[in-house]
């Protein structure tokens, strides 16, 4: 009984630990539209977009075990997918987010067909080597922009909210926030359900898992889909947001692909927030690195990625198991009971 | 189509493929002996090509000189990144390891590219522009004498492998971590030297193509690339299949540019590479 009211309580301080943290970036969010802080709300932004595409990583990485360094295609396609729609058809991305996070889960799930064959790093060598395929295609790609890129139109004033053009980050802060709360709601379903608990016997135990009756092939492919289809919404959001679309930015190796999997790390990749605290960490201090030193002295361009490698490399060596965990490992949290860390490996 | 356009490419294709295949024997070295996926090996070669450049403008040193003083400097950096960094990962879970050499390559390569500044740079000596020709092929001196020398190296590779005390323990290590413990081999002082001399040789590779490409902070993350085929190509840890892929690639590269489309010769290497890894991921020359 005494473990149940723990259990309890440990869910309730989760949730209003979620809830207050939700009611404060929205007012901060709020505050700094009327205080036009954009700096803020830019790194607000920038934290809840690579927060909605950690944990979406995190469903195929720290559950599923397929360690994926190739989620800027899905990133890249959700992006595309928006930008093209609207500058060539003038059609809402309000319908073209959802596209694009459609055309990226299909593009999971073709990727996944074979590479879901390849173990280990193959499967990440696979994932890297496919987003290189995607950026240089994209680079010859006229109809998308080639390598000069997407640029998407300047809106009148009017149509501000059905094309979500505005000025500044705040806008779409609030709307990311309210994707990564679905999102948190949606995944938090899967993870609870049996899809949940089958992706975690599979990184676990692969043959074990096909031995009581497993397929993991489908398990796999849905954790790939559902991964991709959240990967392609936070492009769209990028997309709306930046304005511009260049392949060597969309499709980079580092700051997308390894800046999604450095959230989960970072947080914890065995524990479902993982992503959104170490995206919370890493992002606002390469964000103030760029801000107050990169853009003020144009040469030292480059500091603001070696300031996270840097970071990197400390979480690496001093706490593997990333914030989380190391908070788990001494028991200021509760390890969470599913998906408990395979030992050894 | 012309014969001669194809002999061409060919020719160029071995040229250019002894680069990528200096930057593959290194992956491959430590890939072999630690199982380590060493992503920040380009970038240890980008660091050869500037420790060329700056030797040329700052001491004007000749190039071929000082592919020895960045063999050097490279190979003592792989040690110190070997003994502070990868030994204390070596039995770290696999995603773990991969994301601390991405950690070592993001410090090299912004750090460079901070330090440096992101320009394009070309390193130009008297030899640069010289060509010679035999027949209707015509050979640009640097590349030829980038892959002699990357022969050289190879070579010297194998007897230090095969002749040495130090290269016979190595492999040793690479076959049998505990047997190689057992019989007294200094486990940590092998793969600190493996890993010298891994990203030392691709630092080599750096200063050589540096005399004909024009070199920037981020090259590294295209040769790793192309490292990285070239090793699954050879087969998994084996130094003369990565040799002899890495020219395999330069040829598969200048052909396709020939016959496909110049901006699609790295799509189609890539092609290459992932049909490969699920076919056959112990490569053409595996066991």
């Amino acid at each position: 009984m005494n473990l149940f009211i723990e259990k309890i309580k440990n869910q309730v301080y989760k949730h209003l630990i979620l809830i207050l943290g939700t009611i404060l970036l929205f007012i901060i969010t709020i505050l700094s539209w009327y205080a036009d802080l954009p700096f803020l709300a830019n790194v607000i932004f920038l934290c809840i977009l690579y927060s909605i595409m950690g944990m979406a990583w995190n469903l195929l990485t720290g559950y599923g075990g397929q360690f994926s360094l190739g989620h800027s295609i899905f990133f890249g396609v959700g992006a595309y997918t928006t930008g093209v729609l609207l500058a060539r058809y003038g059609i809402t991305p309000w319908l073209g987010i959802f596209v694009g996070a459609f055309l990226a889960g299909l593009n999971g799930l073709a990727l996944g067909v074979p590479f879901f064959r390849l173990k280990s790093h193959w499967f990440t060598l696979a994932t890297i080597a496919a987003s290189t395929i995607y950026m240089l295609t994209f680079t010859v790609w006229d109809y998308v922009g080639g390598s000069v890129g997407l640029n998407l139109p300047i809106v009148p004033k009017e149509l501000a909210f059905y094309y979500m053009y505005y000025q500044g980050p705040y806008f779409y802060a609030l709307l990311a926030l309210v994707i990564l709360i679905i999102e948190i709601i949606i995944l938090n379903m899967i993870v609870k359900s049996k899809i949940g608990i089958y992706l975690t016997a599979i990184r676990d135990e692969e043959e074990a898992a096909k031995h009581i009756g497993i397929n993991p092939f489908k398990y796999k492919m849905i954790a790939m889909f559902i991964s991709a289809l959240f990967t392609g919404i936070s492009g769209g959001l990028y997309a709306v947001r930046f304005g511009i679309l260049e392949p060597f930015a969309v499709y980079d190796i580092i700051t997308v692909s390894v800046y999604i999997s450095i959230t989960g790390i970072l947080g914890g990749i065995y524990n479902f927030y993982g992503p959104i605290v170490g995206a919370f960490i890493f992002m606002p201090i390469t964000e103030y690195v760029r801000t107050n030193i990169v853009v003020r002295y144009p040469m030292y361009y480059g500091l603001h990625v070696m300031v996270v490698g840097i970071i990197l490399i400390f979480i690496s060596l001093v706490m593997p198991e990333g914030v989380l965990g190391w908070l788990e490992k001494k028991g200021i949290l509760r390890k969470e009971t599913i998906i408990a860390a395979p030992e050894g490996d | 189509m012309n014969i001669d356009i194809i002999i061409n490419a060919i020719i160029y294709g071995i040229l250019i493929g002894s680069v990528y295949s200096l930057v593959a024997i290194g992956l491959s070295l430590i890939w072999g002996v630690m199982d380590i996926v060493n992503f920040a090996q380009g970038d240890y070669m980008m660091l050869g090509a500037f420790i060329t450049y700056w030797l040329l403008v700052l001491l004007n040193i000749d190039p071929l000189v000082s592919i020895i003083i960045s063999f050097g400097i490279i190979f003592l950096l792989g040690v110190f990144t070997q003994r502070i960094i990868i030994n204390r990962i070596l039995d770290a879970p696999m995603f773990s390891q991969i994301i601390t050499t991405f950690s070592i390559l993001m410090i090299i390569r912004y750090g460079a590219e901070a330090g440096f500044g992101p320009f394009t740079r070309w390193v130009t000596t008297s030899y640069s522009g010289m060509n010679f020709s035999i027949g209707s092929v015509s050979l640009p001196l640097t590349q030829v004498i980038t892959f002699i020398i990357s022969i050289l190296i190879l070579i010297i590779l194998h007897v230090f492998l095969t002749r040495t005390y130090y290269g016979i323990a190595l492999r040793a290590v690479s076959q049998n971590r505990e047997g190689a413990i057992l019989i007294g081999i200094n486990v940590k002082r092998m793969y600190e030297l493996a890993f010298g001399i891994g990203v030392g040789i691709s630092a080599i590779g750096g200063s050589l193509i540096s005399t004909f490409i024009p070199i920037y902070p981020e090259m590294g993350g295209y040769y790793v690339l192309l490292a990285f085929i070239a090793v699954v190509l050879g087969g998994f840890g084996n130094v003369y299949g990565s040799y002899i892929s890495g020219i395999i690639l330069g040829i598969i590269q200048t052909l396709s540019a020939v016959f496909i489309l110049p901006t699609l010769k790295d799509v189609v290497a890539f092609i290459v590479f992932i049909i490969l890894i699920l076919i056959k991921p112990s490569g053409l020359f595996g066991r």
